[in-house]
């Protein structure tokens, strides 16, 4: 299997990798499949997610995923975050083979459940 | 990274370089059909036989009682189906932690109408004889279990299943594809009526693999189309590829048992390696009724692809007890079966060293799983996991 020269670095070193104190939004997303869970932290500061941390369990596409969705993340609003696909991520990461697209579906969908999260805190 | 380290021997291994030189001339200068009556018929019919001759000596079986087949999965089915559609119906016993090839083939007989017994294992991964015995019925037809677990490494207690089977006149098929040529292998001590090998698990070449078949075991074909070996395996022999068996079998008849210590010496540096720097760490397998190469780290809450890809990243290849493959991972149906928790079975990693393994080697893997996995472990402190 071969995977993008930007997926291995993302797995190497993994960006915004941690947990948060008292975030303005959580999410996780997890996959069933085969078990990969992935908790995203928002800090957000006027609608914006100015820092974005994860956890996650999963094979290297998982961690990977959940590192480029961070960084994606970062500096955009709450609302263009609840919009995030699998694809923007599979995108960042330069492609993922055919039995590993459920990495970008786990880390978008705890990005957008953080977000969700923080919509519905903010009513 | 320039630094490579190949740990999956149990996978695959190089050709060794006698075995390659005794091959080639089997492509381009003997090339004949060993079933043709000419003179470049009966050179390349030479090769094969002398290749049956070499495995045979080492077996101390007669040459008659070697078959050759194009892998490791097709002798594990040959030798069930065989042996099981030669009686048309019955009772068959095997382990849960066969080889696929074994228990795939069993799951198929059962859909014919065979029933099977899937005896279990211990925590280690042994199978305890007494449940192979409480197994047996009027109707058991064969009986066939591993000699070592390819994930593990535990060696089964092949004699003992072996008297049982010989005390009821019950023909005992043993897939030794991880020990022929690893370790001692005595047909007759231990009761073995037929036994699956492969070329490409002890330095010989891929695509050529071997069954013993005692002489009088009731055994059909089940591959149809020639009179090769015996009627017991039709079609072409693949020349060169039994001259590389027959080679690779004579020379690991010479080196097998000083691999086997110095080999085992460096499985053991590995393990006490990592388990001093890397915590919450557990060696699979049996503690000493264990293949000399083989070790099965368990490495708790950390996914074993990611420290796959991370140790290949490195220059190491070693291979992963779960496998995601279409987006489902299942922790393999070994460690399931040895009732290890799914946290330690999801992380398990297995390293199978060989001829080419030195010191350093171990030593670079040892600091690296240490890297790798204080890395991961940092990145996903999940706790659910």
């Amino acid at each position: 299997m071969r995977y993008s020269p930007t997926l291995v670095d993302h797995f190497l070193n993994p960006r915004n990798a941690g947990m948060m104190r008292e975030p303005d939004g959580t999410g996780e997303s997890e996959y069933a499949g085969c078990g990969d869970l992935t908790r995203f932290f928002l800090r957000v500061r006027h609608g914006r997610a100015v820092e974005v941390r994860f956890q996650t369990y999963g094979c290297g596409p998982t961690i990977a995923a959940a590192s480029v969705a961070s960084e994606l993340g970062r500096g955009r609003t709450v609302d263009d975050l609840s919009r995030l696909t699998s694809g923007d991520v599979e995108e960042a990461l330069e492609g993922l083979p055919e039995n590993r697209k459920h990495a970008a579906d786990v880390a978008a969908g705890a990005l957008r459940a953080a977000a969700a999260d923080w919509l519905s805190r903010r009513r | 990274m320039s630094r490579r380290v190949y740990l999956d021997h149990n996978a695959s291994t190089p050709v060794h370089p006698e075995v390659l030189a005794e091959m080639l001339p089997f492509f381009a200068e003997i090339y004949g059909n060993p079933s043709s009556i000419h003179a470049f018929g009966r050179d390349a019919r030479d090769g094969v036989d002398q290749a049956r001759e070499r495995i045979a000596r080492f077996l101390q079986v007669s040459p008659q009682e070697i078959v050759f087949t194009s892998g490791g999965t097709e002798s594990d089915n040959l030798g069930v189906k065989g042996l099981a559609s030669a009686r048309g119906r019955g009772h068959l016993i095997t382990s849960s932690v066969e080889h696929h090839a074994v228990l795939r083939t069993c799951q198929v007989l059962e859909a014919q109408g065979f029933d099977v017994t899937y005896v279990g294992v211990d925590a280690h991964g042994m199978v305890d004889p007494d449940e192979v015995r409480h197994a047996l019925r009027p109707d058991t037809i064969a009986i066939s279990v591993m000699h070592a677990n390819s994930e593990v490494g535990t060696l089964q207690p092949i004699g003992a299943i072996g008297r049982l089977a010989r005390e009821r006149s019950i023909p005992f098929h043993v897939d030794a594809v991880q020990t022929f040529g690893k370790i001692p292998l005595d047909v007759d001590a231990l009761g073995i009526d037929v036994l699956s090998f492969s070329g490409h698990k002890i330095y010989g070449p891929k695509g050529i693999a071997g069954l013993y078949i005692r002489k009088g075991t009731k055994m059909v074909s089940i591959q149809h189309g020639g009179e090769h070996e015996r009627r017991r395996r039709a079609g072409t022999e693949n020349l060169p590829g039994i001259v590389g068996l027959g080679k690779a079998v004579e020379v690991r008849a010479r080196d097998m048992q000083a691999e086997a210590e110095r080999v085992a010496a460096l499985r053991d540096r590995l393990w006490e390696g990592v388990r001093a720097r890397v915590p919450e760490v557990r060696l699979s397998g049996h503690p000493t009724e264990r293949l000399p190469g083989t070790a099965s780290l368990l490495v708790r809450h950390v996914e074993s692809e990611s420290i796959v890809l991370g140790l290949d990243l490195k220059g190491i290849a070693v291979s992963a007890g779960s496998a995601c493959t279409s987006g489902n991972v299942e922790p393999s149906h070994v460690l399931v079966a040895m009732g290890v928790p799914l946290d330690w079975a999801m992380g398990a990693v297995r390293c199978s060293l060989g001829r080419s393994t030195t010191a350093e080697d171990v030593d670079y893997v040892i600091e690296s799983v240490d890297t790798v996995v204080r890395r991961l472990r940092q990145a996903l402190p999940v706790g659910a996991a």
